[in-house]
């Protein structure tokens, strides 16, 4: 499947001289097509650095990153970022919004206005596509946020604590949304979070990265079986295990940054 | 019918109770200054009666002498304005955007914006003379400052987050200005404009003063010189309500585009 992502010999260092400080160091990973990883660590570990490096927004020190084998070179529309405070266009209304992309592209009117339909019926925006972001809740935004990153159609998701500043109940309806509109259009996606429960629900696979400078410290299989209903999943016994897992290898480099 | 027509009525009445409380504490001192100036207790070259001054106000405008000389002074500093608004906008935010150009016009800016630009006019007297060239070359110079400033500001505040968003939306870096930054930018630019209006009549005003070639600065002063005060006071009406009428219309034009804020 497209949308493969190989990370070899990564490294990232912050500004020059006696400011010099390295983010993420020797980081080698391969996300395979289609494919749902979280990245958790310790705060300060680098985990958004690697997203915006993956993203094209910031330049490698060293080492390459690939998608399907093309090593990227800046930002492309191969790859589509959600961000945790939505980064919407202010001045742009929903429907506005959900189409920039498409308009990049030169994307005929007609055909925009199905696909924009299309997004914003999957977020449930549906009848919102009149209002400015400012009109809108937290939880709105991230919807619009996501219709518009999925309407330009990228092979990689790639989102950023996307679901950090909004409640636990519409933390977990949004993570069912995304993990529902995962499923259906089979992208590849990438998910930093610092919430062990929800790296181990929505995941198959979590990276768990060293405290500063960050990078591999392991890798953990997410093999749960997912057919039935939230909370048959997150009251089974496999899931406690694999969040025990998670959250002990966390756990040991959030204690190493308390002991210095 | 009846009913609804004194509803109405009773409307009306009670908007303009609320209006006359809301304005009562001006329209107290000008009954005072009426009262002040029919008792002589102000000698009248100093302050005549407020009717005073609206007759003499009245008289100019129906002369067609006070529109023609707000006309000379609305033209001089709004075809200044424009221009200090036109390159304002375009020196600030390429500055913003562009290092060289920031490395160029920063100690420029930095210089510039804090000189009280009045102190200049004599110099602008005596390189391009006294007539209307010299007098909007001097607004759009003391206007550009604060115009150039605000895009400047308001482009360096345009978040990351943003521009990064229209770049993986596929959105070339020639078309991010357009695309992204002007907009997010806007805000601060319509504060520049809204800086550099006033600033735009103070300067018109006072080049007038000095150096006549009509204008209701020339009227002000004129009417120091002759003894008239009450044309003195009438051109200090009619650039307030220039003044007013300029502020009203941005503050309009800034709602209409910035209705998403």
């Amino acid at each position: 499947m497209d949308g493969r992502v190989t990370i070899s010999g990564l490294e990232k260092v912050y500004g020059q001289g006696a400011e010099r400080t390295k983010a993420i160091e020797d980081l080698n990973f391969e996300v395979d097509g289609g494919e749902f990883v979280s990245v958790v660590g310790p705060s300060g570990c680098g985990k958004s650095t690697l997203l915006y490096l993956i993203a094209g927004f910031l330049d490698a020190t060293e080492g390459t990153i690939s998608v399907d084998g093309d090593p990227i070179n800046g930002p492309g529309t191969d790859r589509g970022v959600v961000f945790q405070d939505y980064a919407l266009f202010p001045w742009r209304t929903v429907y506005e919004n959900v189409t920039y992309g498409l308009e990049e592209d030169g994307v005929p009117k007609d055909e925009r206005q199905n696909i924009a339909q299309k997004y914003i019926d999957m977020v449930d925006l549906d009848g919102f596509e009149d209002k400015y972001p400012k009109e809108l809740s937290g939880g709105m935004k991230q919807r619009v946020g996501i219709a518009r990153t999925l309407a330009y159609e990228p092979k990689i998701l790639l989102m950023d604590e996307p679901f950090g500043a909004l409640d636990q109940p519409l933390r977990e309806s949004l993570q069912d949304q995304l993990l529902d509109i995962w499923s259906d259009l089979g992208k590849t996606a990438l998910f930093i979070t610092h919430d062990v429960e929800e790296a181990v629900y929505l995941s198959e696979r979590v990276l768990i990265m060293t405290r500063h400078p960050g990078t591999k410290k392991t890798v953990a299989e997410i093999d749960l079986d997912r057919s039935g209903s939230r909370e048959e999943i997150v009251t089974s016994d496999d899931f406690a295990h694999f969040k025990n897992d998670v959250w002990k290898s966390l756990h040991e480099e959030t204690q190493t940054e308390v002991t210095l | 019918m009846d009913v609804t027509a004194d509803a109405s009525r009773g409307l009306d009445l009670s908007r303009l109770v609320e209006f006359g409380k809301s304005v009562y504490s001006l329209v107290i001192l000008l009954v005072l200054w009426e009262v002040v100036g029919q008792l002589g207790l102000i000698h009248y070259y100093f302050l005549p009666p407020l009717s005073d001054i609206l007759i003499r106000f009245a008289e100019l405008t129906l002369s067609g002498e006070m529109l023609f000389n707000a006309y000379l002074t609305l033209q001089r500093a709004l075809i200044g304005l424009a221009i200090a608004s036109v390159l304002g906008v375009i020196v600030g935010v390429l500055s913003a955007r562009n290092d060289i150009v920031d490395w160029f016009f920063d100690p420029i800016i930095k210089i510039g914006y804090p000189v009280p630009i009045i102190s200049l006019i004599p110099v602008f007297m005596l390189w391009f003379g006294i007539g209307d060239i010299s007098k909007i070359i001097m607004v759009a110079v003391g206007t550009f400052w604060p115009v150039a400033v605000n895009a400047r500001e308001s482009t360096r505040q345009v978040e990351t987050n943003l521009i990064w968003s229209a770049q993986m939306m596929g959105t070339s870096d020639r078309r991010l200005l357009w695309r992204v930054v002007m907009p997010a930018a806007l805000p601060g630019i319509l504060t520049g404009f809204q800086i550099a209006m006033p600033l735009s009549l103070i300067i018109t005003f006072v080049f007038e003063m000095v150096a006549g070639g009509g204008g209701l600065g020339a009227l002000e002063i004129q009417g120091v010189r002759s003894f008239e005060s009450a044309q003195v006071y009438a051109a200090i009406i009619a650039i307030m309500l220039i003044g007013i009428g300029l502020d009203r219309i941005l503050r309009f034009v800034r709602g209409r585009l910035l209705h998403w804020t």
